[in-house]
């Protein structure tokens, strides 16, 4: 069963009275599985951020049908149904980081039964328990993130809308996000998600749309895409300097070709994961 | 397709967050402290009145002070509490949960509404105790005083800050429904002050309008002149310095007037906002 089923979906925008149309999506026809993490990929601009507020029942598409869970997009029952954390969100300054998931819960439709409890536990998920009485004023934007992933949870949904989930989140931060995401998708929830960080997207997604200019350019499983883009990538690790003159020539007696080297980034972060890790764990002491 | 019922709960919700939000806003206490030091200046200066009495003095500058700082308050928090939530995106979160957007609107209306009438029943309490306070000196002093009768009925001056509040409340219903479909808060401000104006001097033109001689341009002036409140039949002033309470017929009239145009203001907000792309 699809969590979401788009057809059609074109949006026009007029800037103002009498001002020329600007289409931000054309023709946009997808749907996305219950039970899957999708990433919606594409450059600023591209349109990523217009389609999941359609999705939310939030703009009105110019032409097209949306479906949440079989049910027309923006009715109660896909709104119930939905947890949605837009790009760097900010939330009330005056509430503490409870009082803002305790809003936002009831808003969502919860009543006062079990209410804390509900509240409490969406607040351990994202691991703001200790920060939890501070205001929201006085947060981070890593931590307001993670305050409107707890909002977004609160009322267990079975459809997630992330909106650049880790923007302004700390490698370590994005690592326990993609870990959450990772859990929800466990528990059987969807996961759709815009994202620029392309190396946590391959990490946690099973699908991707890729959007330019409004349209849908590409879409399909991870892996598949990434075979489209040609050739098999290497990762080595601890190779001796002197080693690279034989495994060039290796290479070349077989047909292939050392395209490029550089330095692994993906090393370097997990050199960082991995301190934070041993420093948090107590292993390492602050000179 | 179930549209949902819409939900008191709701707007209560959003009504008291928006009210614990506007009394932490600076403007609010910089308004309160300006207010309190210009009515206790009242004080000072009462000798300058031309021969009024000195609790109608008080009384005159009393409502006048909460009048004005009270029309500030309106414009600008209405303004200010409805543009933070499209600027912090707080209302695409609200909005993605199961709230209408009609709940949102009448939840912001609620919440500044309470927050008038909290600002208005500190001022009349303020004003009620610095007039039992002049008025118990002023007849220690001289105990013929208020021997004609002129002594100022507190249940009057409470009244007259309800209907205060009344006139506030439309004014932050016009504003809130300009704010709806303005894309700057800089417009929806301007505008709020422009309505505040010609609601102020309605009265006026109509007048000089109703002495026309063609009985369409009289017609057509009464029509225009319905489409904004007039502000001036919310002026009790001189009602409540002839020292009985507020009639009752004149408050169930305003109460009702003031009603009408904040449901047609407050409707129109949900009109514009139901339609705006956020």
């Amino acid at each position: 069963m699809n969590a979401i089923e788009l057809a059609g979906i074109t949006k026009d925008f007029r800037s103002g009275a009498g001002a020329a149309r600007i289409r931000a999506l054309d023709g946009i026809s997808l749907g996305i599985e219950a039970g899957e993490v999708t990433a919606l990929l594409g450059p600023n601009g591209s349109g990523k951020s217009t389609l999941l507020k359609i999705i939310l029942g939030l703009l009105a598409p110019t032409a097209g049908d949306c479906r949440v869970f079989g049910v027309p997009s923006g009715c109660v029952e896909a709104r119930r149904a939905v947890g949605y954390l837009p790009e760097t969100p900010d939330f009330y300054p005056h509430l503490t980081g409870f009082e803002t998931v305790r809003f936002y819960a009831r808003m969502g439709g919860l009543t006062r039964a079990g209410l804390p409890e509900r509240v409490w536990a969406a607040i351990a998920k994202v691991g703001l328990v200790a920060e939890a009485h501070r205001r929201i004023g006085s947060y981070s934007q890593g931590m307001r993130q993670r305050i409107g992933l707890a909002q977004a949870l609160v009322t267990d949904p079975w459809l997630l809308i992330l909106d650049e989930p880790t923007s302004g989140i700390d490698p370590a931060g994005a690592a326990e996000i993609g870990a959450l995401i990772c859990r929800l998708k466990a528990e059987g929830r969807t996961v759709l998600l815009s994202s620029h960080q392309l190396e946590q997207v391959e990490e946690v997604c099973d699908r991707a749309v890729m959007l330019d200019h409004g349209r849908q350019v590409a879409a399909g499983r991870i892996d598949e895409l990434a075979r489209r883009a040609g050739g098999i990538m290497l990762g080595i690790e601890s190779l001796p300097e002197n080693a690279w003159g034989e495994l060039r020539a290796w290479l070349e007696a077989r047909g292939g070709r050392l395209h490029d080297t550089r330095m692994n980034r993906t090393g370097l972060r997990r050199v960082f994961l991995e301190t934070v890790q041993r420093g948090r764990s107590g292993e390492i002491c602050p000179p | 397709m179930n549209r949902g019922r819409l939900s008191i709960g709701r707007v209560a919700w959003i009504a008291e967050n928006t009210f614990r939000e506007a009394v932490r806003q600076r403007l609010l206490l910089m308004l309160v402290i300006t207010a309190a030091a210009l009515g206790g200046s009242a004080l000072v200066f009462h000798h300058r009145s031309f021969g009024a009495p000195e609790p109608e003095f008080l009384l005159d500058a009393g409502f006048g002070i909460l009048t004005f700082f009270g029309s500030i308050l309106a414009i600008v928090t209405t303004v200010q509490l409805f543009f933070s939530e499209i600027e912090r995106r707080t209302v695409l979160t609200v909005l993605a949960k199961p709230v209408w957007r009609s709940e949102f609107i009448l939840g912001k209306l609620g919440g500044v509404l309470l927050l008038l009438l909290a600002f208005c029943a500190s001022g009349i309490v303020s004003l009620a105790s610095l007039l039992w306070w002049r008025q118990a000196a002023l007849a220690a002093t001289d105990s013929g005083t208020f021997e004609n009768g002129c002594r100022i009925s507190y249940a009057a001056v409470i009244a007259g800050g309800m209907v205060q509040w009344l006139r506030l409340g439309v004014l932050a219903a016009i504003t809130l429904s300009v704010a709806s479909y303005a894309r700057t808060s800089l417009f929806a401000l301007v505008s709020g002050f422009f309505a505040l104006v010609i609601c102020n001097l309605q009265n006026l033109a109509c007048q000089s309008y109703r002495l026309a001689d063609l009985p369409w341009i009289r017609g057509a002036a009464r029509l225009v002149g319905g489409i904004l409140p007039d502000f001036e039949i919310y002026n009790m002033v001189d009602r409540v310095k002839a020292g009985g309470p507020l009639s009752a017929g004149y408050l169930g009239g305003i109460t009702l007037y003031s009603l009408v145009y904040i449901s047609v203001f407050g409707g129109l907000a949900i009109y514009c906002f139901r339609h705006r792309e956020l």
